[in-house]
């Protein structure tokens, strides 16, 4: 036998079809000797790039190809013999997917009327071949076609052949073999059955005829071939791999040319762009430092042939500045100094003393990359406007293949073998939310299951097999490609599922791999609070500011961060966060940063935290393991925080070239789910070992970089991060009315409800005000208070279930005329019954209709206006008595409308009763000692769990003073999980825990008071 | 007139407990979709754990694992209302299922029966205990009235006197008014119904809809309560006592003949069928000798029925005399009459085919006559099934040449001389319920003509074995 190449074989990105992936395939490809491989996923080319990967690994020459079914026509596989069959195929795809719903495809004959120049087609007959089929596709292919054999030992394979090779010469088309392969190997077929049962939505012993009756769709190895096939038919697979020599390679992208005028090149007009922008930002002229950094800068992009790509971004940025849509830039080169001044970040460069490393690596040729987050609320007029500048044939968002998870494999699995739904349930939870691997014996007995029942051990194994599989593509929250040429001269597009918006067939990693580049698009709520903040700032302190104008390193900026009363603010809120500050007491943007990137699982697990904080304050010295290393670790006080640093450490210390470095990033990002740190783990003890460091620190390093492994957080975007932390802090320290009110009418977003931000501006003697149909917006706004500050006005928003058009006919017949009384205000206004009841419950009535009482029965007498007795006064009615609300019922009323209250805190009523129950409140807790016994009470308002802390429970309880942290240890927490998961209003015993201003509470009894609430509306907060 | 009202608080729980041999663990109902189940209910030891109803089942499962779950059936809840509703009906003639949960009755008329109130009370409730049902009683004037205050009371008595003070202070979102309006109420500030009563009545009749006024008229007895009466089901239970006490089959079976043919009449008068149906045969001193008869058709002609029961009959051997014969048929579906062709081809001799059919299986056992299903699935031996229903059989879909007589237990052959006409056909599948086979199948002809199919594991080298024949 001379030889065999593959002409049709499915991978896993023909979802629930093909059952092995690229890489096992051409391993075994090339395990058997095979000339070459052609992947003819059904209609798409989602998985042709880590096919063409997998075949740079392996060796096997990869064949660009296609299989898909034509409506009312033939089935077959196209495969590109050259570039122009390669756009042709992406056409062909495009075109019928375009026409269907996301996932499937329609395609027609009429299709085949365009040009398929460079495309060779390979027909697959059905069980009775239709001559006829045969004779269109040789008017449309003439000599480029072949009609293929396909024998998988079936009823009688003697007759088929014989069959088919008569069809083949009737029709005067050569006959060639193929393998129609779903899988790698034979011992895919369980799996495969699995997921052909998966795709039929029914269990495998009900898929009947839908599974292939053997598991010969497998690649056979060439002696077996030679047994089934004709010598012939085999060698014909060698001609038709010959004549296909496209390469993904070929591939050359390029960028929209349209942002350059006539006349300029694109270096001199990003070089235009550049110093125009450094007459904004330094009206007196830039810093001599900052001019260098700038040439050095753009000589760089010049080089890499990049201005494009920094033309793209700062258009899209210009456009929504245009707009007043708040954005910033992150990312490797979205810090520097060009960016500054083309106003995609906000980060001033001659502010910061920090070494922008990855701005743009020469050696590695790595594509920039920019992050561009804009206004959560007004993202969606970005996308659109990029859509519109560059048209929809050439602008896409990237994909993104979602694989299959541990819990959504199970789930999959375990109903296509037919398990109840409940077991399915059960068992799907005994996966982790995220995990990707098949949960533990030990995990499956806790749940009640026997790990060893071959049933169940089956749904084991399969899992095991489809975890890390895809499943389907979907769309990337922001990623645009946008290309000079048509994209489908590129990659396919298809629909994706929301309306309006197209998807080209490739992900990120995909992109990388062919030298696409995209640009991120994403929203950020804080923006939109922050632009709201401006607003208001603007319109009550007639004060201009942005991000970058914002009050450099204020002092007492820091000193509020250093206390941690940062309630609200970016990033640092939370309570790992504020437990860490007062210990950190940032003092400058820099330590903002190292702030924004410690408290996260990756410096956590690789256990860098304590030693920073100890060095930092003086209890350890700082030292250096090497001169060479001082360079890398200075900024960090030698503890390695930043993905860069380890990067750095990898080509200081253990000599690896920037490449090898970047590698190292992408296997730390990866190893959690795919392994293959060893070869580094190998590499870099060995090289630090030659260049005179002692194994222990070696071993050290390698345990911190596999602690870093998904969370390792860039310095690059911790700095854009502490940006907005730094101005969201400013805000709160010195605008705190205008900040808080901007944060409510920006939810849902950040950590704390509307009445935690509400408590906190209290706490701060903030006046607040109600919601009143007679001064309340949609929003909440600010007025002046009684003591001259400014003070909040609940905007009608916070009433829930109220509408956004109910508030603005209010806001509108208010501008003519002040309401008279309830009646004036429904008739003017035409609000419903629906409307007027949320008011009058939400006590938005009291200055037209007194109590919630009267208000009620008030708006309930409104009668429908007759046209004849216009302007005329209701009928009065006399002696009508409704009781008083008491506090609490005002209380109940206040949370379930409006999910706050502005009367006293529900505690404060409880305080006596707390009291006698010998419970502190969070204040008096400031004031006792480390170690002291003691009972505390408050509203449950988080329970958190967080992954790098084995079992242990964080409860946060509030009171009417501020927020007790609590401790709850895994065994406490397993003894009574009643009251820890079912307490709304907890009782805690246990032992004060006081250091450098952070307080918890270690608990050691649980009691629930929730009877002594009855009833209040009080939501915890829950994140598992 | 006096109408009970029975609450049963916990009825969905109930009709599962009463079917649990451990009533006092901790059991809970759930409901709604897979991905978000939720605790419908749940009894007191589940309650005492902390789980409290409209919890998901993860965050009941967070808080305890040592619960019993079972499905919240509104289907189920429903026959067991009926069922109550029947019970009921052996107390009154007047009973209504007008309300969720409950069943109203009136009671009035039966004390010259069960006895003035308090006895005939603790009927009802011995009954009901033992019957395994939590429950509520309430007498009052009118139904509406009785319904509301067994929302807060038990036990409890009134008379038109009594009436009106006791609704006075029922609170009110418990007086069964719509919900919506109930809530309106509580939002002015109105609590009980004596604080509605004092507001004007035109005032109200302004700002609700009529349903309230008309509502609080009910239950004062100003308004009567359109109650729909619940009429007993229909099924056939008919019971023969016997003279003396019959050993034998054969004197059995003049009592047979008339049970059938009632039963016949009935099926008729109801134009239904019979599938199933049981035969009781009462003893002195031991439990009840069952006769379960089921039918491969539905069928109501008397002397089939009395054929069937005769057949099968005569296999029982009867441990003691009978007393008494009693048939009780439940499943009664409806009737769909065999067509007839005008100019029927039939000979007049011949047995309809599923006359044969009954007679076969009377005389041969169920076993031993089965109906033939095509199986979708590769393996040859799963490919058809025998099965007790006669369906209508579906042509096989695969054009695979398939024996029509497959051996049930494949045996080793030697197939000296024979000529392999097609294959090898390989047949590799059923990995998921352990049954997987993997094989090699041949279709030959044997020295003597014959069409065989043998097949040999994939990957051995061994003797081929026989799997079935071609006609």
């Amino acid at each position: 036998m001379t030889g065999y190449a593959e002409l049709h074989c499915l991978s896993n990105f023909s979802f629930q079809r093909g059952a092995s992936s690229a890489l096992e395939l051409f391993e075994r490809a090339r395990a058997h000797g095979y000339r070459a491989l052609a992947i003819t996923d059904e209609c798409t080319l989602a998985g042709i790039v880590r096919a063409w990967q997998a075949a740079r690994q392996t060796g096997v020459p990869l064949i660009v190809g296609s299989e898909m079914r034509v409506e009312a026509g033939p089935k077959l596989v196209l495969l590109a013999e050259n570039l122009i069959g390669y756009q042709n195929l992406c056409r062909l795809v495009t075109v019928a997917r375009r026409r269907a719903p996301k996932g499937e495809y329609r395609l027609q004959r009429s299709d085949f009327d365009e040009s398929l120049t460079g495309l060779l087609a390979l027909w697959i007959p059905e069980q009775q071949p239709d001559a006829e089929m045969g004779r269109w596709l040789k008017q449309h292919f003439a000599d480029r076609l072949w009609l293929s054999v396909e024998l998988h030992r079936g009823p009688d394979d003697a007759r088929r052949l014989d069959q088919l090779l008569a069809l083949a010469e009737s029709l005067d088309i050569p006959a060639v073999a193929t393998g129609d392969v779903h899988m790698h190997a034979r011992g895919r077929r369980a799996l495969q059955d699995t997921m052909t049962a998966i795709r039929h939505h029914c269990t495998v012993a009900d898929a009947g005829q839908h599974l292939f009756p053997n598991g010969e769709r497998h690649l056979r190895s060439p002696p077996v071939l030679s047994e089934l096939y004709p010598a012939a038919l085999l060698a014909e697979t060698l001609r038709i791999a010959e004549r296909c020599t496209f390469d993904l390679g070929q591939l050359r992208y390029q960028y929209p040319r349209e942002l350059v005028p006539e006349g300029q090149t694109a270096a001199s007009w990003l070089r235009t762009l550049t110093e125009e922008g450094m007459c904004w930002r330094w009206p007196e002229g830039a810093p001599d430092k900052v001019l260098q950094q700038i040439e050095t800068e753009l000589e760089l992009i010049t080089e890499m042939h990049y201005e494009s790509y920094f033309l793209t971004v700062h258009d899209i940025v210009r456009f929504a500045r245009s707009r007043h849509i708040l954005c910033q830039g992150r990312g490797s080169a979205a810090n520097s100094a060009v960016c500054f001044a083309l106003g995609i970040t906000e980060i001033d460069p001659s502010r910061m003393n920090m070494l922008f490393e990855r701005f743009i690596s020469r050696e590695r040729n790595e594509p920039p990359d920019i992050d561009v987050d804009f206004e959560h609320d007004r993202r969606e007029e970005v996308i659109q406007y990029v859509f519109n500048r560059y048209g929809r044939r050439r602008a896409a968002l990237t994909a993104v293949a979602s694989s299959y998870r541990g819990a959504g494999a199970i789930r999959d699995v375990a109903k296509a073998l037919g398990l109840p739904p409940d077991q399915i349930s059960a068992l799907a939870d005994c996966c982790g939310k995220w995990s990707s691997k098949v949960p533990s014996g030990e995990r499956l007995r806790e749940a009640g299951f026997d790990p060893a029942n071959p049933v169940l051990h089956r749904v084991l194994t399969l899992t095991g097999e489809l975890v890390g599989f895809p499943r389907h593509l979907s769309q990337h929250p922001g990623g645009f490609v946008i290309s000079e040429q048509p994209l489908e001269t590129l990659v396919p597009v298809e629909n994706a599922a929301m309306d309006d918006r197209t998807i080209i067939q490739w992900d990120k990693d995909d992109l990388d791999a062919v030298g696409l580049l995209k640009v991120d698009i994403l929203a950020l709520g804080m923006l939109s609070a922050l632009r709201r903040a401006f607003d208001l700032l603007r319109l009550h302190r007639g004060r201009d500011l942005t991000l970058a104008t914002i009050p450099a390193e204020d002092k007492a900026t820091y000193e509020m961060i250093s206390r941690a009363d940062t309630v609200g603010v970016f990033q640092i809120e939370s309570r790992a966060q504020m437990a860490m500050l007062p210990r950190l007491k940032p003092r400058t943007f820099y330590d903002l940063v190292i702030e924004v990137a410690i408290v996260r699982p990756g410096p956590i697990v690789g256990d860098m935290v304590h030693p920073y904080l100890r060095r930092r304050n003086g209890e350890e010295p700082v030292t250096y393991p090497s001169e060479a290393l001082r360079q890398v670790f200075e900024r960090t006080l030698g503890v390695p925080l930043f993905q860069e640093q380890v990067m750095e450490l990898a080509i200081v210390a253990a000599g690896y070239t920037p490449g090898e470095a970047d590698q190292l990033r992408r296997s730390m990002a990866a190893w959690k789910r795919l392994g293959g740190l060893e070869p580094h783990q190998k590499r870099l003890t060995e090289g630090m070992l030659a260049r005179g460091y002692t194994r222990e620190f070696a071993e050290r390093i390698f345990e911190q970089i596999k602690g870093f492994g998904n969370y390792g957080f860039p310095e690059s975007h911790a700095a854009s991060f502490a940006l907005l932390t730094y101005a969201s802090c400013w805000l709160k320290c010195h605008e705190p009315a205008a900040f808080i009110c901007a944060l409510i009418n920006s939810w849902p977003m950040g950590f704390y409800s509307p009445d935690q931000l509400l408590q906190d501006a209290r706490r701060h003697d903030i006046e607040t005000f109600p919601v009143d149909a007679r001064n309340s917006e949609w929003d909440c706004t600010l007025e002046p208070g009684r003591g001259g500050e400014l003070a909040i006005r609940l905007g009608l928003r916070m009433v829930r279930g109220f509408r956004e058009e109910d508030a603005q006919r209010i806001t509108c017949a208010r501008a003519n005329k002040v309401f008279s009384d309830t009646t004036d205000l429904i008739q003017r206004c035409r609000l419903d019954n629906r409307a007027r009841e949320l008011l009058a419950d939400a006590g938005a009535l009291r200055g037209l209709a007194g109590h919630r009482h009267k208000a009620r029965w008030a708006v309930a007498g409104v009668e429908p206006q007759l046209p004849l007795f216009a302007g005329q006064p209701a009928t009065e009615e006399k002696g009508i008595v409704l009781p008083l609300p008491q506090v609490d019922e005002d209380i109940h009323a206040d949370y379930a409308t409006t999910g706050t209250t502005l009367g006293p805190h529900p505690l404060s009523l409880l305080r006596r009763q707390l009291k006698n129950r010998r419970c502190r409140s969070s204040k008096e807790l400031k004031k006792m000692e480390h170690g002291r016994p003691v009972v505390v009470a408050g509203l449950v308002t988080g329970r958190q769990k967080p992954s790098t802390a084995s079992g242990v429970i964080f409860v946060t309880l509030e009171d009417e003073y501020g927020m007790i942290n609590v401790v709850v240890w895994h065994d406490l927490g397993e003894r009574q999980r009643r009251e820890l998961v079912g307490s709304r209003l907890m009782q805690v015993k246990g032992r004060l825990e006081t250091e450098k201003g952070v307080i918890h509470v270690i608990a050691h009894h649980l009691t629930d008071l929730t009877p002594m609430l009855d009833g209040l509306d009080v939501r915890s907060r829950d994140f598992h | 007139m006096r109408w009970a009202c029975i609450l049963f608080p916990q009825l969905a729980l109930d009709a599962v407990l009463r079917t649990r041999a451990d009533s006092d663990a901790p059991l809970v109902l759930l409901s709604g979709p897979t991905q978000r189940r939720v605790l419908q209910t749940m009894n007191s030891a589940a309650r005492e754990l902390g789980l409290r109803p409209g919890q998901s089942l993860t965050a009941a499962q967070a808080i305890t694992n040592t619960f019993a779950m079972a499905e919240y059936d509104p289907a189920e809840i429903e026959r067991w209302h009926q069922f109550l509703a029947a019970w009921a009906y052996r107390f009154s003639s007047h009973v209504s299922l007008h309300y969720p949960r409950a069943v109203l009755m009136e009671v009035q008329s039966s004390y010259s029966l069960f006895g003035p109130w308090p006895r005939f009370e603790s009927l009802l409730r011995k009954e009901l205990t033992e019957l395994g049902f939590q429950h509520r009683i309430v007498v009052a004037p009118n139904a509406a009235a009785a319904r509301a205050l067994v929302n807060c009371h038990d036990g409890l008595a009134v008379d038109e006197a009594q009436l009106q003070k006791m609704l006075a202070q029922h609170p009110v979102d418990r007086l069964g008014l719509e919900r919506s309006a109930a809530i309106a109420f509580s939002r002015m500030g109105i609590r009980n119904l004596e604080q509605i009563l004092r507001l004007p009545r035109d005032s109200i009749a302004r700002r609700f809809s009529k349903e309230v006024l008309m509502h609080i008229d009910t239950l004062l007895g100003a308004r009567q309560l359109a109650l729909a009466c619940y009429a007993p089901p229909d099924y056939f239970d008919s019971r023969i006592e016997l003279n003396f006490e019959v050993e034998s089959h054969q004197a059995l079976l003049f009592p047979l003949r008339r049970l059938t043919a009632d039963l016949a009449a009935y099926l008729a008068g109801r134009d239904s069928g019979v599938q199933r149906f049981t035969l009781h045969m009462e003893h002195r001193d031991r439990e009840d000798t069952l006769l379960p008869i089921g039918l491969l058709n539905t069928e109501r002609e008397a002397t089939m029925l009395f054929e069937l029961v005769r057949g099968r009959l005569e296999q029982v051997q009867l441990p003691e005399p009978v007393l008494a014969l009693r048939l009780i048929a439940r499943d009664l579906p409806v009737f769909v009459p065999e067509r007839r062709e005008l100019f029927s081809e039939r000979a007049h001799q011949s047995l309809p085919w599923e006359q044969l059919r009954e007679r076969l299986r009377a005389r041969l056992g169920d076993d031993a006559v089965t109906g033939l299903h095509i199986q979708a699935d590769h393996r040859p031996e799963r490919a058809w099934q025998t099965s007790n229903e006669i369906a209508q059989v579906a042509s096989p879909t695969n054009q695979r040449l398939r024996p029509a007589w497959l051996l049930d237990e494949p045996v080793i052959s030697e197939f000296a001389g024979s000529q392999i006409l097609a294959g090898p056909e390989r047949i590799e599948s059923g990995w998921w319920d352990g049954g997987d086979i993997r094989r090699d199948y041949y279709l030959l002809r044997t020295q003597s003509g014959q069409l065989a199919w043998a097949y040999r594991p994939v990957g051995d080298s061994g003797p081929l074995m026989l799997h079935g024949w071609f006609a």
